[in-house]
């Protein structure tokens, strides 16, 4: 991804979107016993089109944003996402997205890693109740829910930020997109 | 050139790494008025109106959302409903027969203890999406009365209490919340004891006796207690309905029973104004 400033205004203002679209909409419509997590799906989407660096850093600002606005430790949500974002963006800088189920999946996938690192942060960091089995329902139907949320964020979000996108620009001045350097697709 | 990518992927990661954990670190072990809260609280403040503003442009939506999700619960609601109006009619005779033993010994003319707060209407404005941490943003805070550990109600019970104020916003810990614990007693003349959430099940908390060996049964009635030890006191007044107990089984250890209690107020379905009882009796 190139980043210029508007780019990076565009990141900035993606990840503000975030934030409030979770805190004031998603968080509450209850689903399946708990509720949807946009902002894991929008930290591993931009770490899918943006690489590692891009993701992990959208991880931890959306993760401060949340914490300071719901008065919750500052560092815990930073530090999950940030996993998410970062591991989205090392499959980017690996593997091509060879099928559009890809982003999803992975999407889905990282949606429950992030709740489950958050999850054993606070466990971690001490939480003074009983924990129920049933504690796992929650990253598990966060991690359905975000990839049915990805099938449309991933396509809204990679046409938001498509001037920056080194495939997209290649494809667009009708050159081949250059090999990875990073592995074998 | 691609090992400077490395180089500079590899740095940026420890980089927030070590800035997440030393976040973590000064936010626990600094004291409330810490330079760390500070800057937390004057996040909070300026998020505060922005949340408010998003909170009130997705209500169609979130209100559209829950149409679908209401209409098709209602249908399966009838016959529960039907059977919670009698259970309501009972407790309502429990709870006259309270006010008037009340009456009679002139401990307190009215059933609860909230005579002397003042009812603060505040709209929620934002939530968590971990239900275990339960955190409900509010649009009222120190510029409306509110302060730290004020009781917040809906019309079915207790819902939580303020965790968290700044000048036009403040963060409400719901008593689901995982820190979150509520002296509570059962009605009629039942035990005292303490609730507790239960991580992974939002809609129970577990009751906690303390020190009694009087049995509770199943569809018991719990309101707020209010203690005086010492220097300390109970965070809310007594008298505000919690939630039924839906099941008392007995243990093989010591504690005797394990007391499950459903809330009263759907935690998971709120409405949009809540209501923060704050002042006190002076």
């Amino acid at each position: 991804m190139i980043i210029t400033s508007p780019i990076f205004a565009r990141l900035a203002g993606l990840v503000v979107v975030a934030v409030l679209l979770e805190l004031s909409f998603f968080s509450r419509i209850p689903m399946l016993g708990t509720v949807p997590a946009v902002l894991p799906v929008v930290v591993v989407v931009l770490g899918l089109l943006g690489g590692a660096v891009i993701g992990a850093s959208s991880g931890f600002g959306a993760g401060l944003l949340v914490d300071a606005a719901l008065g919750g430790i500052l560092g815990v949500t930073s530090l999950a996402l940030m996993a998410a974002g970062y591991l989205a963006g090392r499959w980017r800088e690996t593997y091509d997205i060879v099928s559009t189920l890809v982003p999803p999946i992975l999407t889905g996938v990282l949606t429950g890693v992030a709740s489950m690192t958050m999850l054993a942060i606070h466990l971690t960091l001490g939480i003074d109740a009983s924990i129920s089995v049933l504690a796992v329902r929650e990253p598990i139907a966060q991690a359905l829910m975000g990839g049915l949320l990805a099938t449309g964020l991933f396509p809204l979000t990679k046409w938001i930020l498509r001037p920056a996108l080194v495939d997209d620009v290649r494809r667009r001045s009708g050159r081949r997109p250059a090999p990875s350097m990073l592995g074998t697709p | 050139m691609y090992r400077k990518q490395v180089r500079r992927r590899r740095a940026t990661l420890v980089a927030l790494v070590v800035l997440a954990l030393v976040l973590i670190s000064t936010h626990i072990s600094e004291g409330e008025d810490g330079p760390l809260h500070s800057v937390t609280d004057t996040i909070a403040s300026v998020l505060s109106p922005i949340e408010e503003g998003a909170s009130r442009a997705l209500k169609p939506a979130r209100d559209l959302v829950n149409w679908f999700d209401e209409t098709f619960e209602a249908r399966g609601q009838n016959d529960e409903l039907q059977v919670e109006v009698s259970e309501l009619r009972e407790q309502v005779s429990l709870l006259q027969r309270e006010v008037d033993l009340r009456d009679e010994i002139g401990e307190v003319g009215s059933l609860d203890g909230t005579d002397g707060f003042e009812e603060v209407a505040a709209q929620i404005i934002g939530r968590s999406s971990a239900t275990y941490l339960a955190k409900l943003d509010i649009d009222k805070g120190a510029s409306a009365g509110l302060a730290r550990d004020d009781p917040v109600v809906v019309g079915e019970g207790l819902i939580g209490r303020v965790s968290d104020v700044t000048g036009g916003g403040a963060t409400v810990t719901l008593i689901s919340g995982a820190d979150s614990s509520v002296t509570a007693r059962v009605l009629e003349d039942g035990p005292t004891g303490s609730l507790a959430p239960i991580v992974g099940e939002p809609g129970t908390l577990l009751f906690d006796v303390i020190a009694s060996d009087k049995e509770v049964r199943g569809g018991s009635m719990l309101v707020t207690a209010s203690f005086t030890d010492g220097e300390l006191t109970g965070l809310f007044p007594q008298g505000i309905p919690v939630g039924e107990v839906t099941s008392a089984r007995a243990t093989d250890r010591a504690v005797g029973q394990r007391i499950e209690v459903e809330p009263y107020a759907d935690l998971a379905n709120l409405p949009e104004t809540v209501f923060v009882l704050t002042g006190g009796p002076s």
